[in-house]
C-alpha cells in the first residue's frame, strides 16, 4: 500500500486522456488499493488514476462515512443520463473550491471490476454526481471547466501562488 | 472528488462551532441550531456530545493544552485550537479508542482546509498520551483547571455557598438528565408512562412533579409518542414546580413576563386553557418559539414582543390574577445544561442582571390585583440575583408579603427557596411568592 502523489491544477497534467485497460491484473488490483488509500487519506470520496498521473481508465469511489463503501471502476462508461442535479462539488486536484455544478440527476453506468467482470448499474444522487465527475478526469476535463471563465482564472491564480509558496 | 463543505464531520463540525461560541460570544444552541443541519444523522449525537463535553470542561482542556503547546493559536486559527480541545476531551473523557481519536481528529484538520496543523495536533495529543499521569496530576494545584470553572464563577460560588460550592461545581460538569411534561390536557402522566415503556423507553414518574417524567437516557423529541400532536414537552422538572406555585384558577388573567421558549406559559396554560394569559419576552425572535409551542400544544395566548418593564409600551390597564417573572439571569444554576455560560458570561453581567431584575419587580408590583399573586424565579445560584432581591423588594414594598409553602419547591432560605445544583436531580432554580395585600 503507498500514498500518491495528487497533482494540482492547472498541473497539464490532468488535462491527459487516459486509456483503457485491456488486462485486470495484479498491477491493477494494486493500484486500485493505492488510489483508495490516497482518496481516504486526503480525505476525499472520489479519486480517478489522473489525478495519480496514471493514465488508465480507473477511479475509486467512497461516498460512505466510515469508509465502508469502496467502489472501484475500471473502464467505466455513461450508457445513459437523464434529469439535472446542482451540487456543490470540491476536487482533491483543486483544493479548498467548492463551486455549484450542474450535471446529469440518475445515470446508468457500465463498467469493468477487479476480477475483470463486466457490470452495469443505475445511481442518483451523490454517487452519480461522483461517478461523473471522476469519469471527466480520465477525459482530462476538471470541474472548474464547468465554471465561468473568471472563476476559473480566480481558483488558477491562488493555487499557482500556493505553489510558487511551497517552492 | 473532494468532500463538500456540507459533508463536515463531527469533530470539524464541533471545533467550528466552539471556536464560534469562544471568539464572537454566540450562545451555543444557536451555533449548533445552524451546524445541525448540515450534518449526516449518525454523526449529530456525537457532535453534540463533543459541543457539549468540551465546553463543560473548557478551563481544564485549555489548561492542559497550554503545557502541550509551545506557544498559543493565533485566532484565525480558533478553529484548529478548538479542533485541540476536542481531540484532549476525546482522549480524557470519552472511550473513543485512543489511535481512532488522534488520527480522527487529525483528518478533520484536513476538512477544515487546515493541513498545516495536522503534524503540530498528532505531536501534540501524543504527548498527551504520554504524559498524561503528570500532566493531570498539575490540576490538583489548579483550582480554576481542577474544577472546570472560570475564576470569577468558582469564587462567587465560594463567597456565597462555602459549605456547597464543591457540590455546585460538580454538579454543573454532569450531564443534564432529559425530563418531559406530561400535557394533562391530552393525557394523565400514567397513560404516558405506559406510551413510553411500549416504545421501550425508559421513564420514571418525576418525584415532587404531578407532570414530570424523567427518561433514563436523552432521546430525539421525534422519537417520544405523541410529541408532534403536544402530548409532553420538554422541561426541568425545577421549572415544572413553578406552576403549583402560582396556584392557577379557572377565569383568572396572567402575565408571563419573559416567556421564551414558553414552556412555563404553556404550562400555565394546560391547567386551565380558557384563562386568558400574555406571554410577553424582548426579543421577536424568541416569541416565534413561544408561538411554535403553544401551536404545537393547541393553546393559545395573547403574544407581545416587549420590554416587560416599560408597561407604557404594552399594558392595556386591566389587572393580573399571576404574574409569573422567571427574569432573565446569570444561569447559574443551570451550567450543566448551558456549559458556554462558562465562556459566555462575565462577572460584571451580574450587577446589571440584577438591576434588571429589580425592575421586573418593581414595574410589574403595581400591575398585581389585590390579593393576586406574584412568582419571582430565576435559574441563578447566586444570592444577588435571588434571595438579597427579594429581600430588598420586600423593604420597598410594604403591601406584598411573601408566602411560605409547606411543600417547598426547594431548601427553604430567610426569603425564598433555593435548589443549589446537585440538591438533587432537577436544574439549580429560585423561587419566591408574593402576595399583594
Amino acid at each position: 500500500m503507498a500514498i500518491l502523489n495528487i497533482l494540482h491544477f492547472p498541473d497539464p497534467r490532468l488535462r491527459k486522456k487516459a486509456e483503457p485497460i485491456t488486462d485486470v491484473n495484479d498491477k491493477i488490483r494494486q493500484l486500485a488499493d493505492d488510489m483508495l488509500e490516497t482518496m481516504y487519506d486526503a480525505p476525499g470520496i472520489g479519486l480517478a488514476a489522473t489525478q495519480v498521473n496514471i493514465q488508465k481508465r480507473i477511479l475509486v469511489i467512497d461516498i460512505s462515512e466510515d469508509k465502508s463503501d469502496p467502489l472501484v471502476l475500471i473502464n467505466p462508461e455513461i450508457v445513459a443520463a437523464e434529469g439535472e442535479r446542482e451540487f456543490e462539488e470540491g476536487c482533491l486536484s483543486v483544493p479548498e473550491a467548492y463551486e455549484a455544478v450542474i450535471r446529469a440527476d440518475k445515470v446508468k453506468i457500465k463498467a469493468v471490476n477487479l476480477q475483470g467482470e463486466d457490470f452495469e448499474f443505475t445511481t442518483d444522487g451523490l454517487l452519480a454526481t461522483c461517478v461523473q465527475h471522476e469519469i471527466d478526469h480520465l477525459d482530462g476535463k476538471l470541474f472548474v471547466d464547468y465554471l465561468s471563465n473568471l472563476k476559473r482564472q480566480r481558483i488558477k491564480k491562488r493555487l499557482e501562488k500556493h505553489q510558487k509558496q511551497k517552492l | 472528488m473532494a468532500n463538500n463543505t456540507r459533508s463536515l464531520c463531527a469533530r470539524s463540525a464541533a471545533a467550528l462551532t466552539i471556536a464560534e461560541v469562544q471568539l464572537k460570544h454566540r450562545s451555543l444552541n444557536v451555533v449548533m441550531a445552524a451546524f445541525l443541519p448540515q450534518l449526516n444523522d449518525n454523526e449529530r449525537s456525537f457532535y453534540q456530545q463533543l459541543c457539549y463535553g468540551v465546553l463543560r470542561l473548557h478551563p481544564t482542556l485549555i489548561f492542559l493544552g497550554n503545557q502541550l503547546l509551545k506557544k498559543p493559536f493565533k485566532n484565525k486559527d480558533a478553529d484548529i485550537a478548538a479542533l485541540f480541545l476536542t481531540g484532549l476531551y476525546q482522549l480524557r473523557d470519552l472511550r473513543t479508542p485512543s489511535h481512532a481519536a488522534i488520527s480522527e481528529t487529525v483528518n478533520a484538520a484536513k476538512k477544515l482546509g487546515k493541513q498545516w496543523a495536522t503534524g503540530l495536533l498528532n505531536a501534540c495529543l501524543r504527548n498527551y498520551q504520554r504524559q498524561h499521569t503528570e500532566l493531570e496530576a498539575q490540576l490538583q494545584h489548579n483550582p480554576v483547571a481542577g474544577t472546570a470553572h472560570p475564576e470569577w464563577l468558582l469564587q462567587q460560588y465560594q463567597s456565597d455557598w462555602p459549605d456547597h460550592w464543591q457540590q455546585i461545581t460538580q454538579a454543573n460538569n454532569q450531564q443534564a438528565p432529559m425530563m418531559l411534561r406530561v400535557n394533562r390536557q391530552q393525557a394523565s402522566r400514567e397513560t404516558y408512562l405506559q406510551q413510553l415503556l411500549q416504545q421501550d423507553i425508559g421513564a420514571t414518574a418525576l418525584r415532587d412533579c404531578d407532570d414530570g417524567v424523567l427518561l433514563s437516557k436523552a432521546y430525539d423529541v421525534n422519537a417520544l409518542p405523541n410529541f408532534e400532536t403536544g402530548m409532553a414537552s420538554v422541561q426541568d422538572g425545577a421549572a415544572q414546580l413553578v406552576v403549583k406555585m402560582l396556584d392557577i384558577q379557572p377565569d383568572q388573567h396572567i402575565l408571563d413576563a419573559c416567556a421564551a421558549p414558553g414552556g412555563k406559559s404553556c404550562h400555565i396554560l394546560e391547567q386551565h386553557p380558557d384563562n386568558t394569559l400574555v406571554a410577553l419576552d424582548i426579543s421577536a425572535e424568541r416569541l416565534k418559539q413561544i408561538e411554535q409551542n403553544l401551536s404545537r400544544l393547541q393553546l393559545g395566548a395573547q403574544l407581545k414582543a416587549a420590554d416587560a418593564s416599560d408597561t407604557d409600551a404594552w399594558w392595556d390597564g386591566e389587572l393580573f390574577d399571576r404574574i409569573l417573572i422567571d427574569a432573565p439571569c446569570s444561569g447559574s444554576g443551570v451550567i450543566r445544561r448551558h456549559p458556554d455560560i462558562k465562556l459566555l458570561r462575565r462577572p460584571e453581567d451580574i450587577t446589571s442582571l440584577a438591576h434588571t431584575q429589580q425592575q421586573l419587580l418593581d414595574k410589574l408590583w403595581p400591575l398585581l390585583k389585590a390579593d393576586g399573586l406574584m412568582v419571582y424565579t430565576t435559574c441563578s445560584a447566586f444570592k444577588k440575583e435571588n434571595e438579597q432581591q427579594i429581600e430588598a423588594f420586600l423593604q420597598r414594598h410594604p403591601d406584598a408579603k411573601e408566602l411560605r409553602f409547606e411543600q417547598a419547591p426547594a431548601t427553604a432560605r430567610p426569603y425564598g427557596y433555593q435548589r443549589l445544583p446537585g440538591d438533587d436531580v432537577m436544574d439549580g432554580f429560585y423561587y419566591a411568592c408574593l402576595r399583594r395585600r
